[in-house]
Formats: structure tokens, sequence, C-alpha cells
């Protein structure tokens, strides 16, 4: 009677929870719009240009302000959206592809394979990430490649580690074995049967993956290791933004807004995913 | 760049002013304060009686590969900080005047021959007195270092001590920036004796005749000062411990400042000034400097297109350095030739070639193609004058790609053995006459432009007349050639001057502070700060 | 006996990690492009004066030389000398070290005070649904806010307007311990609203996941009053998720906490490790990543030891899983 009560407080939290999933979406599809609108339109006017006098508030050449060359906010903020979007995006299918590749690999073979694949994941992992991001491009100049590859390092080991250890869950299975049994070939097995079993928690690890990249994106402008010059990005315009708080407050605050808003929107989809695929997973990417 | 910048600037002088120079407006944000002296952005309010503890903020530390020498001291913080404990023979004063230091007075018996008379009662920090053997021995020290100020000293053929308080330096050729020269702080007079007996190592150490002594120092923390009670003016010394904490944060020293746990901070943001906005007792000023913002082209590479002269001369045609300094620089900088312009007799910037060609050639421009602009990222100007100039360029239908690296990269790609780019900016210290920094135009001379730029014999001349002619019509003539054909030949472009923003707090502290500075010290004067009583 | 094999196995592999880092670190730091004779030297310096610098320091020798000797010192608690001090490294290790863990015992203290509270709260509420809604926004808010807006702001906050706490000025342990936590309870808080969001969401998810097990229905049917099945039944099962997850976070702190520290001025290990990177002062880079991966490492073994003794198929499962 109880129990069943509890699985029904269950339900009921994951149904209100869709609620926050739709929400999430929408926000997420207004963010990857308005981009996208930005881009085609040029809606703002173009993102380098100078438009008007240096820390200008709101007005009507200019929606959000201007920043301290006197460029129009707008234009830069969606231009900002659409390169922290991308490149947290790609970098993420990068380590999505590695991760999971690798993952069902260790996951299957076990063993020898398991232990160096995990082994090297290890010692990427044991460096502090910022610390990490701040080497890479050091090692490679600043720039998107750079913001790029220090993402994918700093979230490939966690996901490979995480893939694995549900790999390895999979290839226990009886099918599994069974299906080596009947002479099924490896590269076979790994296709057909483990990675359509493992592609939950690629897509829940992948989700938080994008949150961490979006905030190591952000803490590599900050540090001076973000995108060239004049590229706008979330990360870059709040910490520009931040040096103008008292006289120009807008310059952080849009920027502000929209970056956790984002970063909110991904988690929450990536709440709900795992309550879909996982529901007893209870790691965190951190 | 912040560190090794340098350099590379260095100075002349002098003798006398020879024009009037114009000091430039300053930004004092406060409104109600007592108009300062002329030359001066703020003096300190002799009514404030009071005597104690300073704190300081500083973006970042001495770092040098010569320690604590303050011979080898190649940049503009080390010699602020250094100076807190040396003093040279001579100084400079508001207007960039030579005055009088550790020594009291000097004649000039012919324009080769410099005889200095040195103060009376003048101690180094462990009671010692200062002899003619320190000041000798610490100029043939110099001399005979590879310091890069060394050559700034010029063509000095004797130092030698002609009387017990007189110290003679003979030149083998006239040089009009010697006397300025020795008014910065690699020309320090060192205690020679405990250096030769071994008992002091300069490079960990510091020991000299100045306001203050060196308590503790953590490397990139902090330096705790004490005044120094040998020192012959000691008792209108106010500040009795002086604290000087690193913090490289530009919001973390604006915090300092506004909740009072600094008294005095240096910011690299023009627009800091505005965010001290509604802070009481909180004030910061833009001091004008001599140092200036330059952009390299680099005509060595033969297959750029920077190769060319006429290229070169068609991107400077389509630079604003006017508009640079309203928009980089928020209209604290000013635009500059060669010779830094707040300087006595430095040229106009708007009689030069480029700007006062009615276009820039569209056939040079047409072979720009794609320039790649490097910039550093320790000081946020910097990449704001690379994104107003690459909007000027873009105008032009040159496209510039900026390329920005952290410091140490930045310096190995610009002044590494193998350069690799196309355009760079950084800045030099301009120093205290019009025609030193030029020396940095012959890269014979200077060494570190060798890689980037060709040799020109005729502004090599010009360089070496304007450092040999007495001040006077003549040399202001040969000034303006010098600008002309380092505007023309476009390789290292003088843009806009650098100005220093400091803030500091009214209820702590009545600070000096002067409207224009040559050698980029901003604690000049702190000996003289004055410090309301406590309550 | 199995369970000492275990042991032996998992200090095995992370020894094995450590030499996987240094040996990482050390051609990380020899492939950044730039050197510290070319940055202190500067560019007036000629090539003679870099060579003897380089000599100095023993950048001349050859790497796999260099390599074995900075790992042998480093075996006995000697990291060199930093490049741009001349100071050894271990000694200005000593100095930020206490500095950096006070702070990420005070931001560790504030995430388990509120993060397992909130998170038990949420997970085992009567009114599971809203509060599962609450709970999930709260959290997914938290781990939304970036550390380098969130400390900016709170900066600003605490300067621009009187609030009782100063920001800005550390003041050393040694000078006044209370005084010392004073002046790193604002850049914890900051560090902690991730972490307090992140253990909320794990404890919750890990308790939710212990409800629904059959021995829980049980103690509910057996008749054990709430509070009684919470505290003996959900806590224990539902605390190796969390203390793993605290693990992470603490050696997370310990290692890189560089833009907290950089933004309230804290003299920490983090910001040092950056600065040295900045200045390509190998021996500090080189330390400080050994020393924050060891952290990291330890933490992990500590956890599997204790998750071991808590559960004891942990540490099968574990070696099952290969990790």
């Amino acid at each position: 009677m109880k129990a069943t009560a509890v699985r029904v407080r269950r339900a009921l939290a994951m149904r209100s929870g869709d609620g926050l999933l739709r929400g999430a979406v929408w926000v997420l599809l207004a963010l990857v719009l308005a981009t996208l609108v930005g881009q085609l339109t040029g809606a703002g006017g173009r993102p380098d240009a100078i438009v008007g006098p240096r820390l200008q508030p709101p007005g009507s050449g200019w929606l959000l302000g201007t920043d301290n060359l006197g460029r129009s906010l707008l234009p830069r903020l969606l231009q900002g959206i659409g390169t922290t979007l991308l490149l947290s995006t790609l970098a993420v299918a990068c380590t999505a592809v590695i991760s999971t590749a690798l993952g069902v690999v260790a996951g299957y073979r076990g063993g020898r394979t398991a232990e160096l694949i995990l082994r090297i994941g290890d010692v990427l992992y044991s460096f502090p990430a910022i610390v990490l991001a701040v080497l890479v491009a050091a090692v490679l100049g600043p720039g998107r490649t750079t913001a790029l590859a220090a993402i994918v390092l700093v979230t490939v080991p966690l996901m490979t580690r995480m893939v694995g250890v549900a790999a390895r869950a999979v290839a226990r299975r009886e099918f599994v074995t069974a299906a080596r049994i009947s002479g099924v070939s490896a590269p076979t097995i790994m296709l057909r049967h483990i990675l359509p079993n493992v592609a939950g928690t690629v897509a829940v690890q992948g989700t938080y993956a994008l949150s961490v990249g979006i905030l190591v994106e952000g803490g590599l402008s900050f540090l001076g290791y973000g995108v060239q010059l004049p590229d706008a990005s979330l990360g870059l315009l709040i910490q520009e933004g931040g040096l103008y708080m008292v006289g120009a407050p807008w310059l952080i605050v849009a920027p502000g807004v929209v970056l956790v808003a984002a970063i909110m929107a991904i988690n929450l989809v990536g709440d709900s995913l795992r309550d879909r695929f996982e529901p007893r997973e209870t790691r965190s990417l951190v | 760049m912040r560190r090794s910048a340098i350099i590379v600037g260095c100075s002349v002088a002098l003798s006398a002013a020879v024009t009037s120079c114009s000091a430039p407006a300053a930004t004092d944000t406060a409104a109600g304060q007592k108009a300062p002296k002329s030359g001066y952005l703020a003096t300190s309010d002799a009514s404030f009686k009071g005597s104690g503890p300073l704190t300081v903020q500083l973006d970042y530390d001495t770092v040098e590969a010569g320690g604590l020498d303050p011979q080898t001291a190649a940049t503009a913080r080390s010699w602020s900080i250094e100076s807190l404990v040396y003093e040279p023979l001579v100084t400079i004063g508001p207007k960039f005047e030579v005055e009088p230091l550790l020594a009291s007075s000097w004649k000039q018996p012919s324009a080769t021959e410099y005889v200095f008379t040195l103060r009376k009662g003048v101690k180094f920090g462990n009671g010692r007195a200062l002899t003619t053997a320190d000041v000798v021995g610490s100029l043939q020290r110099l001399l005979k270092s590879k310091a890069a100020y060394a050559a700034q000293l010029g063509p000095v053929k004797s130092v030698t001590a002609s009387g017990p308080d007189q110290v003679t330096v003979r030149l083998t050729k006239a040089y009009t920036p010697f006397l300025a020269a020795l008014a910065n702080t690699p020309a320090a007079i060192l205690p020679m004796k405990e250096i030769d007996d071994g008992s002091l190592d300069i490079k960990k150490e510091m020991l000299g005749t100045g306001p203050f002594v060196v308590k503790d120092h953590k490397q990139d923390q902090y330096w705790n000062f004490t005044r120094n009670t040998s020192y012959r003016d000691a008792e209108n010394v106010r500040i009795s411990d002086l604290k000087i904490e690193i913090v490289p944060q530009e919001a973390a020293r604006l915090a300092a400042l506004r909740n009072g746990s600094a008294a005095f901070v240096n910011f690299n943001n023009i627009d800091s000034m505005d965010q001290l906005t509604g802070t009481r007792d909180a004030e910061a000023v833009s001091q004008t400097n001599s140092d200036f913002y330059y952009l390299i082209q680099n005509s060595k590479n033969p297959d750029s297109p920077l190769a060319d002269q006429k290229v070169r001369f068609a991107l400077n045609s389509a630079l604003n350095r006017k508009e640079i300094a309203s928009v980089a620089l928020g209209g604290q900088g000013r635009p500059t030739g060669v010779t830094p312009s707040v300087l006595p007799g430095a040229c106009d910037p708007a009689k030069l070639p480029a700007a006062t060609a009615r276009s820039a050639d569209p056939a040079a421009l047409k072979k720009a193609g794609t320039l790649r602009l490097a910039v550093y990222t320790s000081e946020p100007a910097v990449g704001q004058i690379a994104q107003v100039i690459q909007q000027q360029l873009a105008k032009a239908g040159v496209t510039v790609k900026i390329e920005k690296y952290d410091d140490t990269t930045f310096n190995s790609k610009v002044f590494g053995a193998k350069p690799d780019f196309d355009l760079a900016i950084g800045w030099f210290a301009g120093y205290v006459d019009a025609s030193m920094v030029s020396r940095w135009w012959n890269p014979v001379q200077a060494g570190f432009s060798s890689t980037f730029l060709n040799d020109d014999k005729t502004l090599d001349a010009l360089i070496d007349d304007a450092g040999s002619e007495p001040a006077g019509a003549d040399r202001t003539k040969t000034l303006a050639e010098l600008c002309a054909r380092v505007d023309s030949g476009a390789q290292m472009l003088p843009l806009v001057t650098r100005p220093s923003v400091v803030g500091y707090r009214t209820d702590r502290v009545s600070p000096t502070l002067r409207a224009a500075e040559g050698y980029g010290n901003i604690l000049r004067d702190i000996a003289h700060y004055t410090l309301p009583d406590a309550k | 006996m199995d369970h000492i094999r275990w042991l032996l196995g998992r200090v095995a592999t992370a020894a094995l990690t450590m030499f996987g880092v240094s040996v990482l670190i050390f051609a990380a730091v020899r492939a950044m492009p730039g050197s510290y004779t070319e940055l202190v030297l500067g560019p007036l310096a000629t090539q003679a004066e870099k060579a003897s610098a380089a000599a100095r320091f023993g950048l001349d020798r050859p790497v796999v030389e260099q390599y074995w000797h900075w790992l042998s010192n480093a075996a006995t608690g000697d990291f060199g000398t930093s490049l741009v001090t001349r100071a050894p490294v271990a000694a200005e290790f000593g100095d930020r070290l206490p500095v950096t863990v006070t702070l990420t015992a005070l931001a560790l203290a504030l995430t388990v005070l509120i993060g397992i509270p909130l998170g038990v709260y949420t997970g085992t509420r009567d009114s599971g649904g809203r509060g599962g809604v609450l709970g999930r926004l709260v959290s997914a808010f938290g781990m939304s806010l970036p550390e380098f807006a969130l400390g900016s702001l709170v900066v600003f906050l605490f300067t621009r307007y009187r609030l009782g706490l100063t920001v800005g000025n550390y003041v050393p342990w040694s000078q006044d311990p209370l005084g010392s936590i004073g002046s790193l309870f604002l850049p914890a808080c900051v560090l902690a609203v991730f972490c307090v969001a992140a253990t909320a969401r794990t404890t919750r998810d890990a308790v939710l996941g212990v409800l629904v097990e059959p021995h829980i229905a049980a103690a509910v049917a057996r008749g054990e009053p709430k509070g009684f099945i919470v505290r003996h039944h959900v806590l224990r099962n539902a605390s190796v998720p969390v203390l793993t997850l605290v693990a992470t976070l603490s050696a997370y702190l310990l290692g890189g906490a560089v833009i907290v520290e950089r933004l309230f001025n804290v003299p920490g290990l983090g910001s040092y490790v950056v600065d040295g990177l900045d200045r390509r002062d190998y021996a500090v880079i080189q330390a400080g990543v050994l020393l924050a991966a060891v952290v990291f490492i330890a933490a992990n073994l500590l956890v599997d030891l204790v998750s071991g003794l808590i559960d004891p198929r942990i540490s099968v499962l574990a070696k099952g899983a290969g990790s």
C-alpha cells in the first residue's frame, strides 16, 4: 500500500518533471533560433562594427546598449550565444564519439584493454580541470580549436568511465554471452548489442558534458584564453562586462542571464534524460 | 609583455625645457578638490599631519632575470618599486626638467664633461655615509654590465672622483640625454663597499639611500617596507610602514579601494575610473605618460606584402590615431609620433606624412591581402586598440585577423629568433627626452628589433643627430624629420600614448601625483604623501 | 585475503596513474611555446645569455635526464626551485597549502551541512512531487552559476554596499585564526554554491533510489517510524554515491579554485600554478599538478576503502568494473 504510494509519488514527480523538461527545451530552442535569426538576417548589425559612443545604455540604435568600444551588444550577444553553443556542442560530440568507442571497447573486452583505457582516462581526470584547460590553451594558443580541445580533454575521462561501467554491465548479460558463443564477431556484438544499450548513458553524460563545456569555455575566457578577438562568446562577454558593472550593468546582465539560462536548461534536460534511461544511476558529472 | 615592455625606452633629455611643455590635461573625477599646482594631478595636503601605515595594491610584481639589482631592471614596474629604496644622482621635475637628487648640483664645463657635487648627509639604510667611491663604482659597474640600460648613458669615457664630494663624468662626444638617462632607477647609486666585500647580495636584497627599507618580500604576493631611519629627510616621511600587495585581478583591486583595504591602487583599464562612481572618499586619476603603444609591421619577411614600403605606408595612412585614442582608450591617450607627444620638443603627429596624405593608396592596399595582428592578453587596452585598427583597416578594404596570445607566447612569436607575425602591438617606455626612444628604431643598436626591422641609414643618422644636438630650434627640426622618416618608413609605428590610471582613498592619503610621467613610476613622490590625522 | 589483494592492486594502479600524470605534465610544459629564459631575459638578451640561464636551471640537459632528475627529487619531497623566485617550490607550497585547505574545508562544510540535508529532505518529503520539482529547479540553478559570474557579482555587491563582510583582504591563519576564516567565508560560499547543488541532487537521487528498494517497503510495512527508516536504512544505503561525490568535490576544490582565488585575492595553490603557467615556471607547474593529482587519487582511494567498509559488495563491483 505504502510502496504503491511511493511509486505513485515517483510517477507524479516524473510528470511534473516533464513540465520542467518542456520549459528547458523551449529555452534551448529559443536560444538556437535567436542565433540562427541573428546570423541569417544580420539582426542588430555586424557584431564587430563600431556603431556609436562607448558604454551607452540601451537605446534605439543599440537595443541592448553599447560596449567599451561603442559596439552594439545585441549582435555580439547573438554571436556569443552561437559561438558558445556551437563550440560546446561540437566539443561534446567529439567527446561522445571518443568516449563511447573507448568505453564500449573497455566494457566489452575488459582485462588489460579496459585497464589501459581507464588508466589513461584517470591520468587526465587527475588534472585539475581548469589547469588542464589553461595548459591546453598555452600549448595550442588561444582560439576556438583550443577551447574545443580543452573541453574534450576535460570531459572525456569521466564519460569514458561511465560508458565503460554501463557497457561492462551489458557485456555480462546473457544475450551478449549467447551471441559470443554463437560466433558473432566482436565488432558486431559491440555495435549491435552493446552500443544501443549504453545509448542512454551516452545521452545523459553528453548533456552534462555540454554544461561543463560551457563552464570551461567561460573559465578560459575569464583567464584570458578564450576565443580570438573580436569574436564574442558568452564567457568573454561576461568577463568584459564584469569590468563595467557599476557604470554599464547592461553589459553583464544580458549575457549573464542567457548563460545561466542555457546551462540550467541543459542540466534540466540531462536530469530528465537520466530519469528516463537510468533511474538508479546516481553519479553525476562534476 | 607587461613585464618585458620595457625596455625599451630611454631617454634623454635634456637640457632644459626647450619648448614649454604643455602639461597634458588630466582627467580628474574629483570635482571638489583644490586645484593642484601646474604639472600635477594632485598635491599632498600640507595640513594633513598624520603618520602611519599605507597599503598600496599593484597588478604585478617586479620579475627580472637580475633579481633586485636595479642596474639590470628593464621594466617600469621594477623601476617604481626599486625607487623606494634606491636613488640616482638626479631626478626629473614635473615638466621633465632635470633636478638635483643625490647630487646637490652639477656643472657642465664643456659639452662632454659633467661635474657633480654630492649632497651632504646622505646615508645608506645601514647608516653608512655615501662616498664618491659609491658613485664612481656604481656608474662604472653599470657601464661595464651588459644591462640594456648601460647603452642609454651614452658615450661615457670616464667616471672619476675629482674631489672629496665631486665626481666628474667625461663623454667622448656630446650626448644631450645624458642627465635624463642618469635620472632613472637603473642609474641609482649602490652601496659599492658592501657589494664589493660580499656582505650584500644585490640580486636578493636592497640597500640604498632612499626613504624606505625592505622588511620582507614574498614574490608575487607582497612587499613590506618601513621608513629608512637613516634617510636624510626621514622626519618628513609620513608613511611609517608601506605595504605593497600584488593583486592581479582588476576587480579585486577595485574592491579593495572601495572598501578601504587599500589606500592606493593602479588600474590597467581606463574605465575603472568610472567604476568608483558612488564610492565615497575614493578618487581615480589618469596620468599621461610618455610611454606609447606602437604597431610593428614586420618588414623583414620577403614573402609578405609588408616588405613593400608602399603597402606599409598605405596601411599607416588608413589608421586614425585620434579614433584609436578616443575609442580604445576612452580619450585618455593622445596620438604621438616617435617623439612622445607629451615631451618638450616633440613633433606634431597631425603633421606627419601619413596623416597629411590625402588618402591611402588603393593599389597598395589591395596588395596587403589578409594580415595577422598579434596582441598579448595581460593588458586589455592592447586588444581594444587591435580591434579599432581592425575596423579602420577593414574600411580601407584590408582584412586583419587578430591573434591574441599569452604574454610569453607573444614574446616568442614577435621577439623570438624567428618572428612569426605580420602586425603586432606593444608599448615602449617613452622616457623624458624626445629623442631617446627613437634609438629602438635603429635595429643595430636596439638588437631586439633586428629580426623584423630593416636598417635605414638615413634614419640612423637622424637618431644620432637628435641625441647629440643641443636643445634648440635645430634639434626640434631634427626631431620633426626623425618623426617623418619613421612615419613614412612605417616599419614600427608609434600610435598613441599610454596612460596610467591610479585610484586612491582621500580619507587615507593625500598623494602627490604628476600630470605626466616619463619613467612609468606611479610611486614617484610617495615619500611626500601626507596622511590624515589618526582619529 | 581478497580484500588485501584488492587493496594492493588499487594502490598499484594509483601509483601507475601518478606516474602517467608526471610524464604528461612534464611533456606538456615543454611543449608550451616560449620559454622561461625568453620571458625573463626579455627580447634584448643575447643567445649566450639565454644559454647560460638555461644551463643554470639545468634546462640544457637531455629531457629524459631532466625528467628523471625531477622525479627522483620529487619522490624525496624536493620539488625543485622556482625559476622566478629562486625559492624552493616545496616551501611556497607549504605556505599556500593551509590557505587552500582552509578554503576547501569551509566550502565542504557548507556543502555537507546544507547539501546533504537538502537532498534528504527533497528526496523523502511527503509531497514528493512538488518537492522534487522544487529541489530539481534549485539544484539545477545552483549548478548553472559559473564561478566567474557569481564571484564577480559577490565581489561587486560586497564592496559597493556595506554588507558586513569585506572582500579582497586575506588574513593569514597565523595572524588571526577567526579573522582568517572570516576572510575566506565569501569565497567559500561562492565555491559552495555549485557543490551544494550537486550534492543535494546526488543525495536526492540516491535517497529516491533507495526508497524504492524492497527492504524499505518492508521496514515501512513493519511500521518503523519514518525518521528511523531514514537514519538507519536510507542514509546508510545512499551514502556511497554521496561520499564519492564529496571526495571528487574536495579534490576539485584543493586542486583548482583558480578563478575564485583570483577574484577574491586569496593566495592559494590554484592561482600559483596558473601564474606558473603564464611564466613558464616549470618546477611550479609540475609540482602543482602532481600535488593536485596526488590529492585526487588519494581521495578516490580513500572513498573506495570507506565504501568497501560501508558496503562490502562495492570492492568486488569496483574490481569488476575495472575502476
